[in-house]
């Protein structure tokens, strides 16, 4: 089942299910009545689908159904937490009671009753899933198989799954405010299975995003499925390149995952606030080359990482966190907003009511340099150009991160040579931040279905950069 | 009949009433809490108790899936409603029916995997605990010459009940109780950088956990080890894998066992069952009745009562994860869908005696990022750990892959340590590969 966008006024979805507004006070009440300085309410109902075509068959589908309230209390840097999977009031209560148990400083708090605010629409959707049938999802998956195989007679197998899902989510806070916002999501996924000469070899290829079907226009499905054959046919002739250090380009797109990494995970700003961020004592200081300008950007229409309203019923918003190669701004949630004295940067973000939001990212992007792709490739003797990815990792305090190249090019005399793949490559931030010093002017905001862990939570997050020369980072390679 | 088993029913029931021909239905509940303090003050305390149910559906001999957390029968009347009618524009797939009622069962094993203590186990008791905990990593670190910035602990449990019910007439549950601790820590280095380290243990028992000062001791032990590190130039060379984070690679061998990968050849160990695929004395087991272990199961994925296997004999692979569907496909008869605790044998040596006369030596302590080919068995894997020369530590390392071929590296397993790590399911003692890809500077 898909959950349609609400048409009542916001508050009215969960008023549906005996959730009022005084409820909601009420619960708040509770949830003070030791003291605590703030309190909030997340309610979510959440319902996903997918389809799967297997062995030229789509025989297999699933779905979810996912509904509660996570209650939350704040006193200072402590935060108590519980939820009910049951929205029955005396449920909603009890669970206030066991949050309340953290709080001690016997403040009281007047609540007020909940008023709504309207959130912006960085989601607009024209077909929403609700309205698809099973047998246009059915087909969308038997088109897309068939025209894999269409594509090269060394295919072997192609497996794809259509995936849609909403949530409605309300926040209440103490302070009276209440938003309401409904969150799409998408994903195509095509994994493409190859053979020659008796050698098998296997990638995939994937596109998300907050939308409805309209998203998977005939540009976008004839891409998902060609570019799952080509990557999987480029296994096949790839090598592992050798091991030690090289000068790296990141191709323009998914390399953001090095930004995310190496940088994003060290401006979020609870492990500053806890002085455990390699970053933690940089602001305003000059972090990279003057052409280096990153965002972390929630208002990008459709983006996976979009949100109209962040968790804690802050505001989405651009967030310019390193300017011309300056240290702007770390990635605020309220907590850590309240402990640096700053506005929140719209940045709390939670997996599901059952967890308490975070500082996260949201769609990190680096902006466009002054340099050509061709300048930048060119400029490199013996090196190593990256172009798809699979997953990375970071240590926070030592600033050491790591990203899993699935496929790219020996780079030689400036030109792409020998296809490589499967190889993990490791930098350190604040260091491999120092080391780009050539930033190209060809942005690109990837379009695959990245999640991000944190804390063990995952969140849906988007990432894109221009083409980028890193003069030295570790190559894991063979030799 | 007990609460679980009368909601697994219930669902069952609606299920099949609503056209489902065929139903499984499983139902899980965890009572669930989770505290973390750091310098002194309680940060976070996280206490929840959770309902789920899960169903596989056979509605003309398709299949579909489906998970809730609202288990109530009106809530749940809509929502199977809608999967029943969706599933039936689905292609047949008849190897999805369920067992014979007399091929499933439950293991007569003691597993011992409940902790009767849990149900009087106080907020003041884990509060102490946690206090303790603080106090024992803060008189360490005050006592060390290492500049420790920060220091956060943690303490958890949980009660997990669980039931299934097939249509078939097959119905059973288990509990279990588990317990944790552990922590992080964070140093200063001297050029400014801020090494991290964890350690985290998890028992089924709370009189397993390790006292609080042996914690604190290796927490502090870990982020010391991590200071001054860097790179040194790439090499091939012996490594050892520490026992607590040898599970890495075990798993990059054992996932291209998968039934799936099987089935779809995509797995590097694709018509190799019956050939030596790790250097013979290596000896690989799945054992899912050790009491209190902490994968230790009475029936798997499938309601197979479980049995003990041996993955691997002397080097030699005897067999795949067959779920009963992928076994069904390949036209062969099921093992198991997923392995339960991994075991290998400990040796009598320590892991300092296994690398005493190595003149070169990197004990890995920790990954970074990477990812392994299952189709090929080429990994790639960021590491951290330290440098030793004849047994003398030389220098702590970071910012290093090592990489190679799964099969190749297990045919050059040398030798396990004596010292298993029981606070995982795979119980692993210290593992030593020769020749492994080192790449660094």
């Amino acid at each position: 089942m898909s959950i349609p966008r609400p048409s009542g006024a916001p508050g009215a979805y969960f008023e549906g299910m005996g959730v009022t507004p005084e409820l909601c006070r009420q619960i708040i009440q509770t949830a003070l009545q030791h003291g605590g300085n703030d309190c909030d309410l997340y309610f979510q109902h959440s319902a996903g689908n997918s389809i799967q075509l297997t062995d030229g068959k789509v025989s297999q589908a699933s779905s979810s159904l996912d509904l509660g309230m996570g209650v939350r209390v704040v006193q200072g840097d402590q935060v108590g937490y519980s939820y009910s999977e049951d929205l029955s009031p005396g449920a909603l209560l009890n669970a206030a009671r066991v949050a309340s148990q953290i709080a001690s400083n016997g403040q009281s708090m007047t609540v007020p009753l909940p008023k709504s605010h309207s959130v912006p629409n960085y989601y607009p959707v024209s077909q929403p899933w609700d309205a698809v049938t099973m047998q246009t999802r059915v087909n969308l998956l038997r088109k897309w198989e068939e025209s894999a195989f269409a594509v090269d007679n060394r295919v072997r197998r192609v497996d794809v799954f259509l995936r849609d899902g909403a949530s409605v989510v309300m926040i209440v806070r103490a302070d009276g405010k209440m938003v309401e916002d409904w969150r799409p999501s998408t994903m195509g996924y095509m994994q493409v299975t190859v053979e020659e000469n008796g050698k098998r070899e296997s990638n995939a290829y994937n596109v998300a995003a907050r939308a409805g079907l309209e998203y998977f226009d005939e540009d976008r499905q004839s891409r998902l499925v060609k570019e799952a054959v080509r990557r999987a046919l480029f296994q096949l002739d790839a090598v592992s390149p050798p091991a030690g250090e090289y000068p790296v380009v990141l191709a323009a797109g998914p390399s953001a995952i090095l930004l995310h990494e190496a940088i994003g995970h060290g401006l979020e700003a609870d492990f500053n606030r806890k002085n455990i961020s390699i970053f933690s004592d940089k602001m305003n200081q000059k972090i990279a080359s003057e052409h280096v300008t990153i965002v972390d950007d929630g208002t990008l229409d459709n983006t996976r990482g979009a949100i109209n309203v962040d968790d804690e019923a802050n505001d989405s918003e651009r967030t310019v966190l390193v300017e011309n190669g300056v240290l702007r701004s770390y990635l605020h949630d309220s907590i850590s907003a309240k402990h640096f004295g700053v506005a929140s940067t719209g940045s709390g973000r939670r997996q599901s009511f059952r967890h308490t939001p975070l500082p996260r990212m949201r769609a990190t992007i680096m902006e466009n340099g002054p340099h050509t792709h061709d300048e930048i490739v060119s400029s490199v003797k013996k090196g190593i150009y990256c172009a798809a990815f699979s997953n990375g990792q970071v240590n926070i305090g030592g600033g050491d991160f790591a990203f899993y190249v699935k496929q790219g090019y020996l780079i030689e005399d400036g030109k792409l040579t020998q296809p490589i793949k499967d190889v993990n490559v490791i930098g350190n931030g604040p260091d491999s931040l120092t080391k780009m010093d050539m930033i190209g002017d060809d942005l690109v905001v990837d379009e695959g279905g990245w999640t991000c862990g944190k804390d063990g939570q995952g969140i849906p997050v988007s990432q894109g950069m221009p083409t980028v020369r890193v003069s030295s980072l570790t190559v894991g390679g063979l030799g | 009949m007990s609460n679980l088993e009368s909601i697994a029913h219930e669902i069952q029931q609606l299920a099949l009433e609503l056209g489902a021909e065929e139903v499984a239905v499983s139902v899980s509940q965890s009572v669930s809490t989770e505290l973390t303090q750091r310098e002194g003050i309680l940060e976070k305390s996280q206490q929840s108790n959770s309902l789920g149910v899960g169903l596989e559906l056979l509605v003309d001999e398709r299949f579909s899936s489906h998970s809730a957390s609202d288990v109530r029968l009106d809530s749940l009347r809509p929502f199977l409603t809608r999967a029943i009618e969706a599933t039936r524009f689905l292609e047949p797939d008849p190897n999805r029916r369920l067992p014979e009622l007399h091929e499933m069962g439950s293991a007569d094993a003691d597993l011992d995997a409940n902790d009767v203590s849990w149900a009087t186990y106080t907020p003041e008791a884990r509060q102490d605990l946690l206090n303790q905990l603080e106090a024992s990593s803060q008189a360490a670190a005050n006592a060390s010459t290492a500049n420790v910035r920060s220091l956060t602990h943690h303490v958890w449990d949980a009660k997990v009940d669980s039931h299934i019910c097939c249509s078939n007439g097959f119905s059973t549950g288990w509990s279990r109780t588990s317990f944790g601790m552990g922590g992080e820590i964070t140093l200063v280095d001297t050029d400014g950088r801020l090494p991290e380290a964890y350690d985290y243990r998890s028992t089924r028992h709370l009189e397993d956990l390790p006292s609080v000062d042996l914690l604190a001791e290796e927490l502090l032990s870990q982020g010391s080890n991590r200071l001054g590190s860097s790179g040194i130039p790439s090499a091939k060379m012996p490594v050892l894998l520490s026992n607590h984070i040898a599970s890495k690679l075990i798993r990059t061998l054992i996932n291209p066992m998968g039934g799936t990968a099987i089935y779809e050849k995509r797995s590097c160990l694709l018509d190799k069952v019956g050939s030596q695929i790790a250097s013979s004395n290596l000896t690989i087991m799945d054992e899912p009745h050790i009491p209190r272990g902490l994968n230790s199961r009475p029936y798997d994925g499938d309601g197979f009562a479980t049995r003990s296997r041996t993955i691997v004999q002397d080097g030699v692979l005897q067999g795949y994860l067959l779920g009963l569907y992928n076994a069904r496909r390949l036209k062969t008869t099921p093992t198991t869908s997923s392995t339960s605790n991994i075991v290998i044998a400990p040796s009598t040596q320590s892991p300092q005696e296994l690398i005493a006369d190595l003149p070169q030596v990197i004990v890995i302590d920790g990954f970074l990022g990477g990812n392994a080919n299952a189709i090929t068995g080429d990994f790639s894997y960021g590491i951290t750990g330290r440098y030793f020369e004849r047994g003398e530590l030389v220098q702590s390392v970071s910012e290093m892959n090592i990489s190679g071929n799964i099969i190749e590296l297990m045919m050059q397993f040398e030798a396990a340590g004596n010292d298993v790590w029981t606070y995982s399911s795979y119980r692993l003692p210290s593992l030593l590969f020769s020749g492994v890809q080192c790449s660094g500077t």
